[in-house]
């Protein structure tokens, strides 16, 4: 809004501007050789207010005598009402010295760029008047779907997600394949052609087929439950490195023993 | 058309008559005599109160019009201004030069008194804060 107010700003300043060549150029007829500003701006204004005035009484007598459009009398009328007189007017105009303004050049309307039409507009329907805007761009009111319907057979859907479930299960055995630990069938070293994801046991192994649950309350619980199914204490010692605790490999049995017991009064939580 | 318009209420309109006959010529002569100011200024300014011309010539009697008044007031400021610079130099009339150039300064002090006679008091302030 404030641009919308600038821009009339300016054009009236550019206005403005021209009133006060023009009033430049009557001193100048005059014989003054230079002004003050102020003394510039006043008659300016003056200026201004003449035309206002003149406009306002010329249009208020043409519309007195009911017409629409003034004519050279109400002009007249409106010199009259101002008290200036019309007697010496053609001595005046005929004066010798006078110098003419350039109008204003006209500045170009800003168009709006064409680029930001995308197809061509659609010829209006008969019914439509002609003297309304055109139609806007079809993109704006006509809907294309971007992308096909999905397949709603039943034999289609149940292979999809029959393929789909394969996939995934195979994706993620071989990605547990190669991160984490692995069996190995054959008694080498390097396990690369034939890797077991490694099995690893829970202690006490029937726990979780006596304690049915299926859903996860409390996740403190299932990582405690976690710890107790990674103690290395019972295993055999061949195992130890491979499981993935940190602090439990420096135990004596004493302690052992003691955790054991410890271990089954501890609120049970089977292994998901 | 106006001429019939303004003869025919009787009392005291003979002058008018005449005019208004002088006048029409008037705007037949006027489209050789081009005002200073621009068309496209005066009828912007007449537009903002109302008036709408198709006749340019009509816009050309005000501008005009208006040009005259202005070189009647500038022409008062002058003979002040004249007055004014006349007294000083009467007072340094010792001056060896001989006549020098007089450059007419248009001021507020020549425009107010000048404006004056025409009814229009202007006060303008010397000075903002």
């Amino acid at each position: 809004m404030s641009e919308a107010a600038e821009k009339v700003e300016s054009a009236s300043d550019a206005r403005r501007r021209i009133l006060n060549i023009a009033v430049s150029t009557v001193l100048l007829e005059t014989g003054f050789d230079s002004a003050d500003k102020v003394a510039l701006e006043t008659l300016t204004e003056i200026l201004q207010c003449f035309f206002t005035e003149v406009g306002n009484a010329a249009k208020g007598y043409c519309e007195l005598s009911g017409r629409v459009e003034p004519v050279l009398g109400d002009v007249i009328m409106s010199f009259v009402n101002m008290g200036i007189s019309i007697q010496g007017l053609e001595q005046y105009a005929a004066r010798p010295n006078r110098h003419v303004i350039q109008p204003p050049q006209q500045a170009p309307a800003p168009r709006t760029p064409a680029m930001l039409s995308a197809g061509s507009k659609a010829k209006p329907a008969p019914h439509i008047p002609f003297h309304l805007p055109p139609l806007p761009d079809p993109h704006a009111y006509i809907r294309t779907p971007t992308h096909k319907q999905p397949v709603t057979e039943y034999e289609a859907i149940r292979e999809k997600a029959a393929s789909q479930k394969r996939d995934i299960e195979k994706a993620l055995t071989k990605f547990l394949a190669k991160t984490s630990e692995t069996h190995n069938l054959f008694n080498t070293d390097d396990n690369q052609v034939y890797p077991l994801i490694a099995c690893k046991p829970t202690f006490p192994a029937y726990l979780t087929c006596l304690l049915p649950t299926d859903q996860v309350f409390d996740f403190d619980e299932l990582e405690y439950h976690f710890q107790v199914a990674n103690r290395t204490e019972d295993m055999p010692p061949d195992k130890k490195d491979n499981s993935d605790n940190e602090g439990d490999n420096g135990n004596d049995d004493t302690a052992n023993s003691q955790t054991d017991t410890q271990d089954s009064q501890a609120p049970p939580s089977p292994k998901t | 058309m106006p001429m019939s318009r303004m003869n025919s209420p009787a009392v005291g309109m003979d002058d008018d008559g005449v005019a208004g006959h002088a006048l029409s010529d008037f705007l037949l002569h006027l489209e050789n005599y081009n005002p200073s100011i621009p068309d496209s200024v005066v009828a912007h300014y007449l537009n903002m109160s109302g008036f709408e011309s198709q006749d340019p010539r009509l816009i050309r009697l005000i501008a005009i019009a208006a040009q005259k008044f202005l070189s009647d007031i500038a022409n008062d400021a002058l003979q002040h201004c004249k007055m004014r610079t006349s007294s000083q130099i009467n007072q340094n009339s010792k001056n060896p030069k001989g006549s020098k150039e007089k450059k007419y300064v248009m001021t507020m002090e020549d425009l107010v008194p000048a404006l004056q006679e025409y009814g229009i008091t202007a006060r303008k302030p010397h000075y903002f804060v």
